[in-house]
């Protein structure tokens, strides 16, 4: 390519930019993301009334009927807000900002994404069906050798390529704005866009694998199934997935609250540093999910807890960077004396105050996830409701919160309207309430926990026994958070439909803050995104080639398939 | 020079009894964690050299060829599975381990480097793809043991660690392959 055609292409670019940024997002472009929104708050709004239905019933106040019970609900409860809520909310969330920060989806990419929005519903489908139908209460891990209906598994497995749809086509997104736009960076919200959908579409790779062997095994082709084999690929994307949800929030805290507080953002090498970090050391950590499983050995072990600890540095930098943005900007506004600068912080501001409860949320949820990540902390709270009470925490709040305060702008920006100040005090009560809610939903859980009573487990008294009957108050304080957390989500959804549809018409701005030092240069290295991705791939080889050959060289007899419901 | 100091104390590190024994331990941590590192730990001492030998690399390693064709040898010497046994078993051959990858392998390694154009570093990156696909293949489908003192799911472990490596090397050729050059040029 010559430089002149390079130049015209970077002024055509960078035009189309200019436009998208003064307009608006595109009609098409804000048809997709409202569609995905509109299908993760359903999701939210039907997942959280079975979270209510299990929280009464775990607190004796209930019986489900034998044609509705605990496990479908509890299964249901799990695929609708842990796959379809995060998926839906991640995936609009990111094509908005790409619609933005790139100039416009490239009408190939979004119909890919509307094709990987259609494959999403149709897996859907195919999942819930069985499971209204009693035929696949697995639980959203679905481990073997517990078997559900060959359709729960296609179903998934729709889903995932329905996701990987979307990795592409925001990777064809980026590519062909880097060629638009030779020597710049990939602006930093699309950097994390690429972050999420490079882990998105690798850590689904060995679920993948695993699913398909499910399909095989629940339709007979297959007589039995390798089960500890099938849960170490489940986990080496259960626990990525947990860190897209948790990049998807940072995403926010770094790039989006600076702005709402009128600051400027963290550095911006340092931003790209830990997402870089993210994403090449996330995989292997899947292991911490098995500490308590047979066959792995103790090296094994030992080696993961460095691996999942590994992650706990990045997310101390997020910490630091967060603290410094509120200070530094809280100063700039007037703040004196040692914790002044956070009164100056807009506290009304729901676009604020949701994703600071959540940042707050994440101390003590990260203080919880490193002490169960230790193998002999790990003994007291396995499969306790403590680990419920845990990811209540982490995903329930850390990262819905901070979705929720994403939806006072995004929808209003997709939809063309305003948040008005009354929505924005209904925003506020709903994240009062939702805080609420969830420290007494997640801190009962916590609590008892540590008494013994165990998760994923209807109501029972174990025949009147001493200690069972001791949780029973505990329980109680469980059911009251969740009613709290019902009315949270009943709030929040009309919340996100009346900004879809009625709130008054206007322009909203998509926030993004500046770099810190915007003419800090960010060396070019960073966007060396191959790199990254084999590095990880080279972590992720010396994480599982050691325990996968021994799980598969060294199998005992595989498992036929199990219905224990 | 601080990078020098680094690369010796993690030679040192390395040296450690209790360490080299924990490593040594587990074929695939033998031959995929303790010798690059002793290896990297060489690439971090080279200044060290570089600055007190100027003459000696001038002559000796001019277009970095020769350098990088000592970088090789070592390299495959010690991915024969015999060498590996006699470490094990055979103090001298330890030492010449601990002697070899720093300073044979690491250190002209980074003297070269920068030497070699970056035709010759395509060859040098494919030869090692290719060598690893091989090894993989031996140390998987062996159906004996190949060394006397690691177990036959050892050798099989360590087979897929040389496929899996190799199969990220070829990616990452690919990669450089189909960017486009003009933005970021290739520098493996
Ligand atoms: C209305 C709000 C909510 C209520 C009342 C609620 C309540 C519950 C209860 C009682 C359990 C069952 C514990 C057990 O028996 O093991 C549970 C499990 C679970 N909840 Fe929630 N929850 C709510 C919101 C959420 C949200 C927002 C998420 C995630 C985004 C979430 C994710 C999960 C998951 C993954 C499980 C575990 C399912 C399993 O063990 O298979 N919940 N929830
Ligand atoms: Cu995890």
């Amino acid at each position: 390519m010559n430089s002149t055609a390079i130049k015209e292409k970077k002024i055509k670019g960078s035009l189309k930019e200019k436009s998208q940024k003064l307009m608006g997002i595109g009609p098409e472009d804000a048809k997709l993301t409202k569609s995905y929104m509109a299908v993760a708050f359903i999701a939210l709004l039907i997942g959280g009334a079975l979270g209510l239905l299990q929280g009464l019933e775990r607190a004796g106040l209930l019986q489900l009927p034998h044609w509705f019970n605990y496990y479908q609900v509890l299964t249901a409860h799990g695929v609708l807000l842990v796959l379809v809520l995060t998926a839906f909310f991640t995936i609009g969330y990111f094509y908005a900002g790409l619609s933005h920060t790139l100039g416009g989806l490239l009408p190939q990419v979004r119909k890919m994404a509307w094709i990987g929005f259609w494959m999403k519903v149709v897996g859907l489908v195919f999942a819930v069906v069985p499971i209204i139908q009693n035929k696949a209460s697995v639980l959203y891990t679905f481990y073997p050798p517990m078997a559900a209906s060959p359709y729960f598994y296609i179903g998934l497995a729709l889903i995932v390529i329905g996701v990987w749809m979307c990795a592409f086509g925001a990777f064809i997104n980026i590519a062909k704005w880097r060629k638009q736009n030779p020597g710049k960076h990939i602006p930093i919200f699309a950097f994390f866009a690429t972050g999420v959908f490079v882990l998105l579409f690798f850590g689904s790779i060995g679920v993948t694998i695993e699913v398909l062997t499910l399909i095989a095994w629940s339709f007979g082709w297959k007589a039995t199934v390798n089960v500890l084999l099938s849960r170490t690929l489940f986990w080496s994307f259960g626990h990525t997935l947990v860190n897209i949800w948790y990049m998807t929030a940072i995403s926010a805290w770094y790039v989006i609250v600076p702005k709402i507080i009128g600051g400027r953002r963290f550095s911006d090498t340092l931003t790209r540093v830990v997402i870089i970090l993210l994403v090449i050391s996330n995989i292997p950590g899947g292991f911490h999910h098995q500490i308590v499983d047979p066959g792995m050995s103790q090296t094994l072990k030992f080696l993961h807890l460095f691996m999942s600890l590994s992650i706990g540095f990045p997310s101390l930098m997020t910490a630091f960077a967060c603290v410094y943005v509120f200070e530094k900007t809280g100063r700039k506004l007037g703040g004196k004396g040692l914790f002044g600068w956070l009164k100056k912080l807009p506290w009304g501001d729901v676009r604020f105050l949701a994703p600071m409860i959540a940042m707050i949320a994440f101390i003590p949820a990260g203080a919880g996830g490193i002490a169960q990540t230790s193998n002999q902390l790990n003994q007291v709270v396995h499969n306790t409701l403590w680990v419920v009470g845990h990811f209540h925490l982490t995903v329930g709040t850390s990262v819905i919160l901070t979705f929720f305060g994403i939806s006072y702008w995004l929808i209003p920006y997709i939809s063309k309207r305003v948040l008005t100040p009354r929505m924005n005090k209904v925003g506020i009560v709903q994240t009062i309430i939702w805080t609420l809610g969830m420290l007494f939903m997640s801190g009962a859980m916590h609590w008892v926990g540590l008494l013994g009573s165990p998760r994923r487990t209807s109501y029972t008294t174990y025949g009147n026994n001493a200690t069972a009957l001791g949780w029973d108050p505990y329980l109680i304080f469980l059911a009251v958070g969740g009613t709290l957390l019902i009315i949270g989500v009943l709030i929040q959804v009309f919340a996100v439909f009346h900004m879809m549809f009625f709130a008054p018409k206007g322009e909203t701005e998509f926030p993004i803050a500046e770099a810190e030092e915007p003419e800090e240069k960010t060396p070019m290295w960073t966007d060396r995104w191959g790199l990254w991705i084999v590095i990880m791939l080279i972590v992720v080889s010396m994480g599982y080639v050691v325990p996968v050959v021994d799980l598969i060289v060294n199998a005992p007899p595989g498992s036929p398939p199990f219905i224990t419901w | 020079m601080k990078q020098s100091k680094y690369g010796l104390a993690l030679l040192l590190f390395m040296a450690i009894p209790p360490m080299a024994s924990v490593l040594e331990s587990i074929m695939i941590m033998h031959m995929h964690m303790q010798m690059p590192l002793l290896v990297i730990s060489g690439f971090l001492m080279a200044p060290f050299f570089q600055s007190k030998l100027p003459k000696f690399f001038a002559k000796w390693n001019e277009d970095g060829i020769p350098g990088i064709l000592l970088f090789t040898l070592v390299m495959v010497y010690w991915m024969i599975p015999k060498t590996m046994d006699d470490a094990l078993t055979t103090t001298s051959v330890e030492l010449f381990k601990f002697i070899s990858l720093p300073f044979l392998a690491g250190v002209p390694l980074r003297d070269s480097w920068n030497k070699i154009g970056s035709g010759s570093k395509k060859i040098v990156f494919i030869v090692f793809t290719a060598l690893f696909y091989v090894m993989g293949f031996l140390y998987i489908k062996a159906p004996i043991q190949l060394c006397n003192n690691y177990l036959l799911i050892d050798q099989i472990t360590l087979g897929w660690g040389y496929m899996t490596m190799a199969i990220c090397f070829s990616i990452y050729l690919i990669y450089l392959a189909f960017i486009d050059k003009q933005e970021s040029p290739i520098q493996l």
